[in-house]
Formats: structure tokens, C-alpha cells, sequence
């Protein structure tokens, strides 16, 4: 069985009944090699079709997370069960509970970095005062809003008002947790939280491949919110400043908003400052100066200065990508998608109304962008594989149009492959209009090619 | 990935039951077991395969059992019918499975073990009617029909399936219209089964909304037995426990007492 990866969580979803003697068939040596090479920021079980299950099948699973939580510093856990399952798992273990516990895959995304720009409010309970707390930071630094009930009753109150929140946190157990410097994104910049002293661990706490993936797909303003940094040491300085070198190609912005330099000698601050780094006292200092999110990178693309070129490398494998997108909307739909013309051009869409677009960056022995560009109903119709036939909100198009990018970015790495040629994909980005897209791409030269699919247009755009 | 062409095509080509097997279900059915058997005894595959199946260790049976009339008063009059309907459905499986990693005898072991937890089942629901009995027999069609449509598309679906958790059965409904139990059932008619016996195994997806009282509960209890078998190791290693979606709130009621009968 292999896990199921949507944005930065995996997930294992198992079904019937686990036990001690069927535990072990559910993970072949392949399966967990899988599982290790993934590259997520969380890994789950999830228990929803789990009708019955004992200590020694979940051992099974606990075993494989803690070596994948040991190796790689992730969250790991279970979620998906309701009150009696958690009772269960809180009786098997209890407290020698090392994984996490999350009542629903929805409660457990909240604890990770995505590239969406959304702040939930959410309900927040747990009779822990400890847990609570911590729940509630994490909460915060992922850029959302807890509401924590202090009591009981002041829970049942509040939850009467279920609209109020977009999910109601109860039931779930943060286990090891804080492996992973916690990420949010507002706008366009990404806001990591640090904090206490840092030193050589943050090189193993920060996603350094999340941060080069919002590099490819288009971020250029990161922002370290080290209000609770007490002081670093010489290693994490320089992790600093080659982040700042790596960065610079990208012609990307990395800005420390609260550092103080009471214990953190003054040289450090020059040294940052030299390799590109900026300080500001606070958030909002950028947040809420439009303008100046504008020169530092914030407000899209269209500050970007340097263009990183096409190139002949990526052009020769022009034709793969073209198959992969082609190849997968045949997969999702039984229909076949034609070309119409391909040109080498700055992204050109004649008529935006109506059109939603998402991206996928790739990285390895080519770098590029992937840019797909469809008019809403296309978009509904490639993905209904995925969404099913049931009413669908815009919410839901979008995230299957992320997933149908990311089968593109997979199949593309498969046929690249097969030429020796070794990639990475990104996180997909998707756009619920096509102006921002435009904002960062619009400059962008890249080769256009124009499919048609059931008699309307659609772009795929390839580019650096 | 798979049209709704080529699962009409499917069903077009699933074949009539042999002339032999017919009648010997036909004797079965009337509860003459000699003439059932003699009948059986005339098709050397069914005798192989009868012969096979009874001494597989879920029979429990110390000496080899061969001649097809003991097997067939062994077994009993519902058995025999399910015999033979499993019988009629192991025609179909593959000559090498691809998307399952599982070998014939794993298949039969998979039949029988159905066909005695069904019988522990009926009896438990005090239900008599012989062509319930045989319905179990075509609840592994799903997984035959799985083999063929989507083995030519395994990389296909690992690819989708890494981004989105999809059972075979939902990926062929919402291509083709039609999912793995529709097609159970159409077999289920070519063989002329009863529409009570159809209407049952279309229900075992714990999909189906227009169900009567006696269809709902004999569904329950079937997809439930369907998901204890699948859940078994070798079934999990075959990659046979995520071949369709178990609906766990379809089955939440009939838990406790499955597992009493189960015991």
C-alpha cells in the first residue's frame, strides 16, 4: 500500500479489519522505501474505514511512522476516527503516545505548511491545558485563528455555533511536534515562524525543499518572523546567509521581522545584512505597505527583475511534457485533447474571463514551470474523474486541478525518466483567476502551445 | 482510461454457462445430487476443479475426497449449487493475474471461504432460500472483472491513485457509468440467475439506495463478509483490500453480530 500525497501530508488509507496478522502485508519492503523517499511535512494513517483494529496492528504502522519521524523530523500519526477510536488509541498507548492524533485529515492540513493564502478560524478544545497551548501556537504560526475554549461548558457553548469556525478541534493529540519550522503564506510572501536559540538544527527543521519550491513557482518574498528568537549561534548564521545566496538567483527577497540583537552579537546582523538579508521590527511594517511589498517581491511578480532564460535543454524535452498533459487528460477524460499551435512567446491569454490556471514547478537535472491555463468548464471536465459527478464548489475545481497538475508533474518525471534524466516536482499552485498567474508569468518568455478539448481552448505554457 | 465501449464489449463476451454445468445445476437445484453428479462427472475440468476445491484445507477433510458424487453429498444441495457457480465463475478468471498478485488456489480458497461464512450467515438470519445461497458465488466476479478491465492500466492507476484515493470500482463508475458489482450482476443474468440474486450482489457495493428491508440487511452482511475476507494477509498482500471502497457506515448496525457469527 502506498500513501496518498495531497499538498505536504501522506496518508496510508486503510479499509476493514487490522490486526497483528494482517498488519504487516499491508506495507511490502517497496511500500516502505516508498514511503521513506516521500517528500512530505506529515505523515498519517487514516483509520476512517477501519471498522475494527487492535494495539498490534497499529504497532505495525507506529513502528514504521516513528523511523520515518526519527529520519526525516515529520509529524507523524493517525487521524480520521471518531470518540471511541481515539478512546481505543489513547487506552492502547497512553502516555507513551509518540505520534500525533487528528480527528479528520481537514484538522491535521491545519498543522502544515501549504502554498494557499488562508487563515481558518477554528474552534479550539482539549482538556490538557498543556496540549491546548500547544495547539494553539502551532495553530498561530500556520496563520490561522484559534478560538480556545477555556472550559468545557465554554466548548459546548461556542461549538452550538458551528458556522463560526471552519473546523472544531477536539479529539486530537499533538505528539512530537514543532519538528519542522512552521509555515504560512499571506499573499504573495511565505512567513516562517522561528524561535528560542538557533543553531546547526535548523537545517534539519526547515523544508528547505518546500522553500525552493516556492522559489519555482514563483515566491519572492520570504519572510522569518523571529519574534521568539532568543539568539543564534555561528551554524545557523550561516545557513542564513547561503539561504540569502541561493535565493539571489531568484531574485528573491528574505527579510527577519522582530530579531532582536540583545544575546545575537551585532556582527551576525552585518553579516546578514551583507549576504542580502533585511530586518524589520514589525509584521505589518511590510504586510501593510503595499508599496513596499511591492519592491520587496510581495505583491507578484512583476517585480522580478532577472529573467531566468529558456533554455535548449528544456525545449528538446518539450515534447514529453506536451505528451504528459496530453496523455493525462486522455486518462481523466476518454477524450483527446489536440494541438493547435505551439510558439515561443511571453505567456498570451486573449480572453481571461472565466479561466482558472495552476502551475507545478520542477527542479533537478532541468528546472522549469508548467503553466496550464483553462476556461472553468474545461477545468470541471478534466478533473471529474477526481471530483465525481456531485455538485461541486469553485474550492473543489481548484483542488482537483491541483491534484490533475500534480499527475502531469508525475507522468512527466516518468517519461524524463526513461532519458536518464532526473526530476523533482513542486507543490502545484493553483489560481482561481488568471491575473495573478499573469502577474508573475506575463513577462515570462516560454513556449506556448494551444490545445484544443471538446472544441475549446486551452493554454499549456512551459518556462523558467 | 477505460470506455464505456469496451464495457459493453465485456458483457457482451462473458460466456453462457456450459450445457453440462447447466443441467447439473438444474438437478442441483432440484435436489437429485446423483444426477447432478453424474451430469458433473462428465466434464473433466469441473471434476478437477470439485476435486481441488473440497480437499483445500478450509474442507478440514483427512482422506482425499475424489469421486464427484461423494463430493456433491458432502457438500449438500445449497453448496453444490454454489459449487458450481463458483465452478462457472473460476472459467473466467486469468490465465496469470496482473493487477492482483494472487494465484488460482488463492482465488478458490477466496470462493470457499465466501461460500461457508455465507452459509454460517443465512443460517444465522434463518434464511432459506437457495438462490441466496448461491449469490455469495458471485461476489469474486467483481475482482475478475477488475483483473480484466484495469490490468493493461496498472501504472495508470498508481499514478492517479498518488494523488487521490480512489477505489477501482468508483474509477470505472465515474468513467463508464457502470461499476465492478453492475457488471457481477450482468454475469449473474447471462447465467440466469434470479433478479432476487442480482438485485443482492448489485446491493453488496453499499452503494445502492433503492434497497428493500431484506435486500439491506443481506447486503450488509455480505459486504461486510466481502471486507473480513479481503482483510485477511494474503488477501492484503494480493492488493485486494483496496480494490473497492468499504462503506463503513452502510455496515455500522450489523458489526456486533457479524462478529458473534464469526467466532
Amino acid at each position: 500500500m502506498r500513501a496518498v500525497v495531497r499538498g505536504r501530508i501522506g496518508v496510508f488509507h486503510l479499509q476493514g479489519f487490522l490486526d497483528g496478522n494482517n498488519a504487516p502485508s499491508f506495507l511490502t519492503i517497496d511500500d516502505i522505501r516508498a514511503t521513506e523517499a516521500l517528500n512530505v511535512d506529515m505523515l498519517l494513517v487514516s483509520l476512517k474505514k477501519v471498522i475494527f483494529f487492535n494495539k498490534n496492528g497499529l504497532d505495525t504502522f507506529v513502528r514504521l511512522l516513528t523511523n520515518i519521524r526519527i529520519q526525516k523530523h515529520i509529524v507523524v500519526g493517525f487521524c480520521d476516527y471518531d470518540h471511541s477510536k481515539f478512546k481505543a488509541i489513547n487506552a492502547f498507548y497512553g502516555n507513551e503516545l509518540s505520534f500525533s492524533l487528528f480527528k479528520s485529515e481537514k484538522i491535521a492540513e491545519l498543522f502544515v505548511s501549504s502554498n494557499k493564502n488562508e487563515s481558518k478560524t477554528v474552534l479550539l478544545y482539549n482538556s490538557d491545558h498543556s496540549q491546548r497551548s500547544a495547539m494553539a501556537i502551532e495553530l498561530f504560526d500556520y496563520g490561522h485563528n484559534p478560538v480556545i475554549a477555556q472550559s468545557l461548558n465554554e466548548f459546548e457553548e461556542k461549538r452550538q455555533h458551528p458556522e463560526l469556525y471552519y473546523a472544531i478541534i477536539e479529539d486530537t493529540y499533538l505528539g512530537y511536534f514543532g519538528q519542522k519550522v512552521a509555515t504560512r503564506v499571506t499573499g504573495n510572501a511565505i512567513i516562517y515562524t522561528i524561535s528560542n536559540f538557533l543553531d546547526a538544527e535548523i537545517s534539519d527543521t526547515f523544508n528547505i525543499a518546500y522553500h525552493n519550491n516556492s522559489l519555482n513557482v514563483g515566491f519572492r518574498l520570504f519572510i522569518f518572523d523571529a519574534y521568539k528568537v532568543v539568539s543564534m549561534n555561528i551554524h545557523a548564521l550561516n545557513f542564513f546567509t547561503k539561504l540569502a545566496s541561493a535565493g539571489a538567483e531568484y531574485n528573491a527577497t528574505i527579510c527577519f521581522v522582530g530579531l532582536t540583537f540583545e544575546k545575537t552579537p551585532q556582527a551576525f546582523k552585518n553579516d546578514l545584512e551583507d549576504a542580502g538579508m533585511l530586518f524589520f521590527d514589525n509584521m505589518e511594517d511590510i504586510l501593510k505597505n503595499k508599496e513596499l511589498l511591492s519592491d520587496l517581491g510581495g505583491g507578484g511578480g512583476a517585480t522580478v527583475k532577472q529573467h531566468r532564460s529558456l533554455n535548449k535543454a528544456l525545449v528538446n524535452e518539450l515534447p514529453h511534457f506536451i505528451d504528459a498533459t496530453v496523455s493525462t487528460i486522455a486518462m481523466m477524460t476518454n477524450a483527446e485533447a489536440t494541438r493547435e499551435s505551439v510558439k515561443i512567446q511571453t505567456l498570451t491569454v486573449t480572453d481571461s474571463a472565466d479561466q482558472v490556471a495552476s502551475s507545478i514547478g520542477f527542479y533537478g537535472d532541468l528546472d522549469g514551470l508548467i503553466i496550464l491555463i483553462f476556461p472553468r468548464s474545461i477545468a470541471k471536465k478534466a478533473c471529474e474523474l477526481l471530483i465525481g459527478d456531485a455538485n461541486v464548489t469553485d474550492e473543489d475545481i481548484l483542488d482537483s486541478l491541483a491534484e490533475f497538475v500534480n499527475i502531469i508533474g508525475g507522468r512527466a518525471k516518468v517519461l524524463l525518466s526513461e532519458n536518464k534524466k532526473r526530476l523533482d516536482i513542486t507543490l502545484p499552485r493553483t489560481y482561481a483567476d488568471v491575473k495573478t498567474l499573469l502577474e508573475i508569468a506575463q513577462d515570462k518568455k516560454g513556449v506556448q502551445v494551444d490545445l484544443n478539448f471538446e472544441g475549446q481552448n486551452f493554454i499549456f505554457f512551459l518556462t523558467r | 482510461m477505460i470506455t464505456s465501449e469496451e464495457v459493453t464489449h465485456y458483457i457482451q463476451n462473458i460466456p453462457p454457462a456450459p450445457a453440462v454445468v447447466r443441467q447439473a445445476l438444474d438437478y442441483a437445484r432440484a435436489g437429485d445430487l446423483p444426477k447432478a453428479a453424474k451430469c458433473a462427472s462428465e466434464d473433466p475440468a469441473l471434476r478437477h476443479y470439485l476435486k481441488i476445491l473440497v480437499n483445500r484445507p478450509l474442507y478440514g477433510f483427512k482422506n482425499e475426497v475424489s469421486d464427484v458424487s461423494q463430493i456433491f453429498s458432502i457438500l449438500g444441495v445449497s453448496a453444490t449449487v454454489q459449487t458450481l457457480y463458483n465452478y462457472l465463475l473460476s472459467l473466467l478468471t486469468p490465465k496469470k493475474w496482473e493487477l492482483f498478485t494472487l494465484t488460482d488456489h488463492q482465488f478458490y480458497d477466496l470462493q470457499a471461504s465466501l461460500s461457508k461464512r455465507w452459509e454460517k450467515i443465512l443460517l444465522h438470519l434463518s434464511v432459506n432460500d437457495k438462490e441466496l445461497h448461491s449469490a455469495i458465488a458471485l461476489i469474486p466476479a467483481t475482482i475478475i472483472v477488475c483483473e480484466a478491465l484495469f490490468a493493461s492500466r496498472k501504472a495508470e492507476v498508481v499514478q492517479l491513485r498518488s494523488v487521490k484515493a480512489l477505489d477501482f470500482n468508483t474509477i470505472l463508475k465515474r468513467l463508464s457509468g457502470r461499476d465492478l458489482f453492475d457488471l457481477a450482476g450482468e454475469i449473474a443474468r447471462t447465467w440466469e440467475m434470479s433478479d432476487k440474486t442480482i438485485s443482492l450482489i448489485e446491493g453488496a457495493s453499499g452503494l445502492r439506495e433503492t434497497l428493500n428491508a431484506e435486500e439491506k440487511t443481506l447486503s450488509q452482511w455480505m459486504h461486510l463478509l466481502l471486507f473480513y475476507e479481503l482483510s485477511q494477509s494474503v488477501y492484503v498482500s494480493a492488493g485486494l483490500n483496496e480494490f473497492i471502497d468499504f462503506q463503513i457506515d452502510f455496515v455500522g448496525d450489523i458489526y456486533e453480530p457479524f462478529m458473534q457469527v464469526m467466532a
